[in-house]
């Protein structure tokens, strides 16, 4: 796959764009060049004024932000995407356990600013990160009429949803997606649709409470206090309510006594003890920072880097037997034939494409073959009755590794009647050389699915583990998934094979070897290339 | 008449005449050997699927066309494997030599009026230029009569090895027309690579002490021939 192809088409996946927006990328070489643009919701309120304040951060207000994801859509900002996800797991495939730094301190004591300036400063290309605000419980017709005159307690542990908000803690620490309720401020109740966050290489959890559930700070690696002045405080406070949202002196007051200060002298102070790292002055503490920063990217080079040439090098390939989960096309002089059209250089592309769907076919045919079948007796047009077969999985489903993997699509869908298809972007990166991941749309029920999980050609099998193990933290049971690809070399073999043993690999040839830039040796060459016309150069 | 190997698993209820002389019992022939020219399918369980759907008398008239399609495909490549090649070498992208091997010419194809045209796509898309002849044969349906009314094939056919496509195949008295024909044609009979989805084992035995050197693929041989297939595939 080329690293130009960074767009993907693509129509209606607005809540998938709407995902993305909650990872930061301030590294991201796209056209994002200043990390404060980065157009994460929670740490830009100012551009969605609230319409109703009761003292909380509110940018979600107003259901989702269906109209600011419009207007990510068409100002092009989709680029966010091409900072992609890089491996959240090792050579092994297991997962890397994400770092979880929890921010905890008073209202505007600049939690959100300290949070994000450890991601600008961090330099990693994937966070996540969980606001609190999230989880405002659902409040009932009396409790909505409170807060309507500002007489509902949203300073008090109970206006939290603390089970929900560990559950998905707990979840993103396991590297699967959450889906985060997006709290409606204005109706007090959680919107229709809801977020999903995939696990990161960091998540930043930051809250008013943060540190007062224990089970909840069992989670943290990191508990980082952000310690402001009590005047500091109410000052930013009386000038964000009042002149950014319209409110009068005495109302923010009364709220301020009666809820906000109590509350952090009841239950945000004495949370203190409980964190590892009080930062004095919020946000303006570079210093503290630079310390903070530091301790997490010696946490994270721990945890593993490198995935790719670890992969190339990796004492895996060593091991000399088949896998038994491999499975090769019989070499007939037909598929013979077929994979010297498409390996020869001189091959037009009309043809090229012409035998690859050919072989494709073959492939296909030959992977359903594997799946489980039942004994059935069917009666015949003849009146006597036949014992045959049916296939026994319930529901199959396609999953292509694209760009290439979408090349084998149709082919699939001519073995296969009205199967859904489900694709995964996952591109290299040209100056780490590792795979990332850039975007994911899979069908709702894949996880009571086969997945047939496509892609043209595997070399090192770092692109193929990164589609598995999204697959996996989709509740896809591996037994359930089958990597297809034309061509695939021994190392890629025998990686993912090792580390996802269950997975069935189904390829129509298996080549010795992989060059110091990936590509299979005799091999096809760049395959996406050849197949799409991109490899054209002028003369 | 009927030589077994295996005790089969199929009962008859609606008792034909034909049938009922081999009591409730039909046997199967997947293990019988007819000899080198026969050659079959690979009975995978996916290919067991695909005749289990297109025997199935549930089977809606769309999805046979799906799973006909499938079958014709899987039986067209494997044919194609019969047709004559020789080694070469070629260089791929990166630049490394790849042994591989090329396919002579001077094939085509021929199919047999109404049902072989089924199969005509399926070798289409295989070879996407190749010349396609055909043979229209009438059988008539009391006396199982086979009479050619219609032949147009390529004019160095005898040139040629010649894939006959026929997807059913009961009393084999049409097939035997046709290849008399080819033979009339000047072609050879050991140029003919026969196509066919489903055959009955008297049928097979009759072609193949007719025709020893022609070389017959099917995907399988049983004594009840689907014959509903032209009517459900074309829908009427």
């Amino acid at each position: 796959m080329s690293a130009s192809d960074s767009s993907v088409s693509g129509e209606d996946h607005e809540q998938d764009d709407i995902v993305y927006l909650e990872e930061l990328h301030p590294n991201s070489k796209s056209s994002n060049k200043t990390p404060t643009k980065t157009p994460s919701s929670p740490l830009k309120f100012s551009q969605n004024p609230p319409k109703f304040s009761h003292g909380r951060k509110k940018s979600r207000a107003g259901g989702g932000g269906s109209q600011k994801s419009g207007r990510v859509y068409h100002s092009g900002l989709r680029t966010l995407y091409t900072a992609g996800r890089p491996p959240w797991y090792d050579s092994h495939g297991q997962l890397k356990e994400p770092f979880v730094i929890g921010v905890c301190g008073g209202s505007a004591s600049g939690k959100t600013t300290v949070a994000r300036k450890i991601i600008e400063a961090l330099d990693v290309q994937w966070v996540s990160l969980l606001s609190m605000d999230s989880f405002y419980k659902v409040l009932s017709e009396k409790e909505h009429q409170q807060a309507l005159e500002n007489e509902y307690n949203f300073d008090h542990p109970d206006a939290f949803d603390f089970r929900l908000l560990i559950d998905t803690l707990k979840r993103l620490k396991e590297g699967k997606n959450v889906t985060v309720p997006v709290y409606n401020f204005i109706t007090h109740a959680r919107d229709e649709h809801s977020k999903t966050i995939y696990g990161a290489n960091v998540v930043i959890f930051e809250g008013i409470m943060a540190f007062v559930n224990k089970e909840l700070l069992q989670l943290m690696d990191m508990k980082i206090f952000v310690d402001t002045d009590s005047d500091i405080r109410l000052a930013r406070r009386l000038k964000r309510d009042i002149s950014e949202r319209a409110r009068d002196l005495e109302g923010v007051l009364k709220q301020y006594n009666k809820f906000v200060k109590p509350a952090f002298e009841h239950y945000i102070e004495p949370s203190m003890s409980s964190a590892d790292i009080i930062v004095p002055r919020g946000g303006e503490n570079q210093v503290a920072i630079n310390l903070i920063v530091m301790h997490v990217h010696k946490q994270l080079q721990e945890r593993g880097f490198k995935l790719r040439s670890k992969l190339l090098n990796s004492g895996n390939v060593q091991c000399l037997s088949v896998p038994h989960t491999l499975h090769v096309l019989e070499q007939t002089p037909q598929v013979h034939g077929l994979h010297t059209f498409i390996r020869n250089k001189d091959t037009p592309r009309d043809e090229f494409i012409f035998y690859s769907k050919r072989l494709m076919r073959l492939l296909f045919e030959y992977a359903i073959s594997m799946l489980p079948h039942k004994k059935v007796v069917v009666e015949t047009s003849q009146g006597v009755s036949y014992e045959g077969k049916r296939l026994d999985a319930k529901k199959i489903c396609g999953v292509s590794i694209l760009r290439a993997g979408e090349t084998m699509e149709q082919a699939l869908c001519k073995v296969c009647k009205n199967i859904s298809l489900g694709k995964i972007l996952v591109q290299t990166n040209l100056d780490t050389m590792e795979p990332e991941l850039h975007y994911l749309r899979l069908p709702k029920d894949i996880k009571e699915s086969h997945v047939m999980l496509m892609d043209a050609t595997v070399a090192t099998g770092a692109a193929a583990m990164m589609a598995i193990r999204v697959l996996l933290d989709h509740d896809v049971p591996e037994e359930n998934i089958t990597l297809l690809s034309l061509l695939m070399a021994d190392t890629g073999v025998h990686s993912v094979a090792y580390a996802f043993p269950k997975v069935n690999i189904v390829t129509t040839a298996v080549d010795k070897e992989v060059n110091e830039k990936f590509h299979i040796l005799p091999g096809i060459g760049n395959f996406g290339d050849r197949y799409f016309g991109t490899d054209f150069l002028p003369d | 008449m009927l030589c077994s190997l295996k005790r089969s698993t199929l009962k008859v209820e609606n008792m034909e005449p034909d049938l009922i002389q081999n009591s409730v019992t039909i046997e199967t022939y997947d293990d019988y050997d007819f000899g080198p020219k026969l050659k079959r399918l690979k009975v995978t369980d996916n290919v067991r699927e695909l005749q289990t759907v297109l025997r199935d008398r549930n089977t809606n008239r769309s999805d046979f066309i799906f799973y006909a399609d499938r079958l014709i495909r899987l039986v067209v490549e494997e044919g194609l494997n019969q047709l004559p090649y020789k080694n070469c070498e070629v260089i791929t992208p990166t630049g490394q030599p790849y042994k591989g091997l090329q396919y002579e010419k001077g094939n085509c194809g021929v199919s047999i009026m109404r049902s072989g045209s089924a199969m005509e796509q399926g070798l289409r898309d295989c070879c996407r230029s190749i010349r396609i002849g055909k043979i229209l044969a009438y059988s008539d349906e009391d006396t199982h009569d086979a009479k050619v009314v219609y032949a147009k094939l390529p004019q160095d056919v005898d040139q040629r090895k010649v894939l006959l496509m026929y997807p059913i195949i009961s009393s084999g008295n049409t097939v035997m027309k046709a290849v008399n024909i080819l033979k009339d044609h000047k072609v050879l009979e050991e140029n003919i690579i026969l196509l066919n989805l489903f055959a009955t084992p008297t049928a097979v035995k009759a072609l193949i002490k007719l025709f020893p050197e022609m070389t017959i693929l099917t995907s399988e041989i049983h004594p009840v021939a689907p014959n509903h297939f032209g009517q459900k595939y074309f829908g009427n």
